[in-house]
């Protein structure tokens, strides 16, 4: 008699201990008293390696937020996989970020592959995903997905910009095109001829190249025979580098325009021999000197924290990428949830917080940034700013 | 236009040449299509940037001290992974030299980073020779002949040396070679050493012609590749001429037929030359008495 009642007093007692310890079924996911867990997929290997400079930067970041107290008393602890820009691989981590550790939202995670394999995987987790794919195709906002949250400016519509600075005002009517045989080209392509179409023109070549191609000496020919007097570079900066050398090979020298991926003045310079001065960017970011507050801000986190680290374009973007979403954590408040979290980035209306373009959030429309300038690459690699901000997506 | 994509075709060739030239040196001897020639070539390249980059070494000593830890990588490579496989088939050799290639990949990555990087060269790769209103960069013009040079000194290396006539022999039949007095496992590290000097030359010059990074190898090793199938895996002037044509072929199909196929028209050719000639252009049809 004693030992069942002893068995019903332990069941009452366990039962008793489950009611009222709910807060870890109750928990939201990647969120404690301490912590957020914000997780990030970037190739730190294989070819498009040179990329996952933009995750390491966006390390610097938190590591930076971290120590200056975290947010709401939490601090932001970072996960950081290689997932070497293949999809599957990406695919896996996300299952192991969402099922095994319990990450509240992603930052970055460069590629549009790899992002396209488990964006649909994180929507139905409601994983938060903050600058997702670092990329300016139009696959992060149609279908408008409320859990996205996307900061790089359309690749269509900052081709469709450079095409109009070069036609308005360098007076640049032949204009060509070099591009990426894949989404990231094909979409800079789509702009140029988008410019064109409403001018009433056409644009005189369109020469794609893949992403393994090693020889663009019969590219550069059909460029040059094709007269542009200015081609449109939507390619990746091995792509650049050759295609410039071909074509001062054969005497062809065209004004060359490039998108903000190929914003890296030093490397390109460098690895063009100084062939990329001259070249015009699209270049939303602050430039490496800047004397904004907060490059400065960085720059010293980078002195202090990760000093063996090139100060690139590439690297302190990765700031800019995690910006936006140590803003909506800040306005969400300590209550974190999805909900309040997506409930506070629509806040953000013309945000100048960060080294970009401003941000604006709402309900209905999530495309973060919607501006660009355009730079000149110097013969020392920096960049000359041309322009102020020009208003590039409707 | 057509002189010029030929006479750009020609120039690219010799790039793919000269990497099938290192690796028709290894199937000659031993059977073994190296996989990781590419990244082997690339390590050297990389081992040249570093001199003359990080330790301010002029360039013929670089280009020396990399030749000879080219030799080194090459030799060792066979000693320590190929030699100490158990009863080896071809095949699993094959797949060691791949696994070694990740190795490289991985090691480079890790070393260097993945940015690109400019490979200081004495010859410019912008500057042009002219010739009746055709041009050809200085490098590209150097890069044929130094792998026309290249590709005489082993022919006659393995056509008169007594080193040369042991390879050959080593390839055609191991056994019989070692009865008749032929050290074929030196003979098999000495090829392997020759084969990744020829290659580390390949690299520093593609290296040259475009940027340095861990993945620079990849596209010119499959049309090396290709290049071999075409001339023929076994013979030596067949890696120039197939290099040549495969360079000359892809160029008028890009300036002709499609810039976006061009990169697989070495796949097609391939696909046809084993349909058609399996041995090559230039190499003799054999088969091997078992």
């Amino acid at each position: 008699m004693l030992k069942r009642d002893l068995v019903l007093v332990c069941l009452l007692a366990l039962a008793a201990f489950l009611m009222t310890t709910p807060v870890s079924a109750e928990q939201v996911r990647g969120v404690t008293d301490t912590e957020i867990l914000i997780g990030q997929t970037g190739p730190q290997t294989g070819p498009a390696a040179a990329w996952g400079a933009v995750a390491r930067g966006s390390g610097l970041f938190f590591k930076g937020i971290n120590d200056e107290g975290g947010i709401h008393g939490r601090k932001i602890k970072y996960l950081l996989r290689d997932d070497g820009y293949q999809p599957a691989k990406t695919k896996a981590i996300g299952t192991e970020f969402v099922e095994q550790i319990g990450i509240f939202g992603v930052v970055g995670c460069v590629g549009v592959g790899p992002g396209m394999s488990v964006r649909d995987y994180y929507t139905e987790n409601k994983v938060l995903m903050v600058s997702f794919g670092c990329s300016g195709v139009t696959n992060w906002i149609q279908p408008f997905n409320r859990y996205i949250f996307p900061v790089y400016q359309l690749y269509v519509d900052e081709a469709k910009a450079l095409t109009r600075y070069f036609y308005e005002n360098m007076k640049l009517k032949k204009v060509a095109v070099f591009y990426q045989n894949d989404d990231y080209g094909k979409q800079g392509l789509e702009g140029v001829e988008r410019y064109e179409k409403e001018k009433g023109l056409k644009v005189v070549a369109t020469v794609s190249a893949e992403v393994t191609d090693r020889d663009l000496s019969s590219h550069a020919l059909k460029l040059k025979e094709s007269g542009a007097e200015a081609v449109v570079l939507w390619a990746m900066p091995t792509h650049g580098a050759l295609l410039l050398a071909e074509c001062a090979k054969i005497g062809y020298k065209p004004q060359f325009g490039t998108s903000s991926t190929l914003s890296d003045g030093p490397l390109m310079m460098s690895i063009t021999k100084g062939l990329w001065a001259g070249m015009i960017n699209s270049f939303p970011i602050e430039t490496p000197d800047s004397n904004h507050p907060l490059m400065v801000k960085y720059r010293a986190w980078h002195q202090k924290y990760e000093p063996n680290e090139r100060w690139g374009t590439f690297y302190y973007s990765g700031c800019l990428y995690a910006e936006p979403l140590a803003e909506g954590l800040r306005r969400a408040g300590r209550n974190l949830t999805p909900e309040t979290f997506i409930k506070a980035m629509e806040t953000i209306r013309d945000w100048k917080g960060a080294i970009g373009a401003p941000i604006t959030f709402t309900p209905t429309d999530h495309q973060g940034c919607k501006d660009t300038r355009f730079a000149q690459v110097q013969p020392d690699g920096s960049m000359k700013i041309l322009t102020d901000w020009v208003r590039i997506t409707k | 236009m057509l002189g010029q994509l030929i006479v750009s075709g020609l120039a690219v060739g010799a790039c793919y040449s000269l990497l099938a030239l290192a690796m028709v040196i290894i199937y000659k001897t031993s059977d073994v299509l190296n996989f990781a020639q590419g990244e082997m070539a690339m390590i050297s390249t990389y081992v040249a940037f570093t001199l003359m980059e990080s330790h301010h070494v002029p360039f013929q000593w670089a280009v020396i001290l990399t030749f000879l830890f080219a030799i080194l990588l090459g030799a060792s490579f066979e000693f320590v992974f190929l030699r100490q496989a158990k009863e080896p088939t071809v095949l699993g050799l094959i797949i060691i030299t791949l696994g070694f290639e990740m190795i490289l990949m991985g090691f480079a990555g890790w070393k260097w980073g993945p940015d690109q990087r400019s490979l200081d060269f004495p010859v410019s790769n912008i500057e042009t020779y002219n010739l009746f209103g055709l041009v050809m960069s200085k490098i590209n013009f150097w890069t044929i002949v130094i792998s026309l040079v290249l590709m005489f000194i082993l022919f006659l290396f393995f056509r008169y040396t007594k080193v040369g006539v042991a390879m050959r022999a080593t390839q055609q039949n191991q056994l019989a070679a070692r009865v008749m007095g032929i050290r074929t496992k030196w003979i098999l590290s000495f090829t392997w050493a020759i084969s990744s000097m020829v290659g580390a030359v390949a690299g520093m010059l593609i290296a040259a012609l475009g940027v340095l990074d861990p993945t620079m190898m990849m596209d010119p090793l499959l049309k090396s590749f290709a290049s071999a199938v075409l001339g023929g895996m076994t013979s030596l002037p067949g890696t120039a001429v197939g290099g040549a044509m495969l360079g000359i072929i892809e160029n008028l199909f890009g300036g002709y037929v499609s810039l976006a196929f061009k990169s697989v028209v070495a796949f097609a050719v391939i696909v046809l030359m084993l349909c058609i000639k399996p041995s090559g252009l230039l190499a003799k049809h054999y088969v091997k008495k078992v």
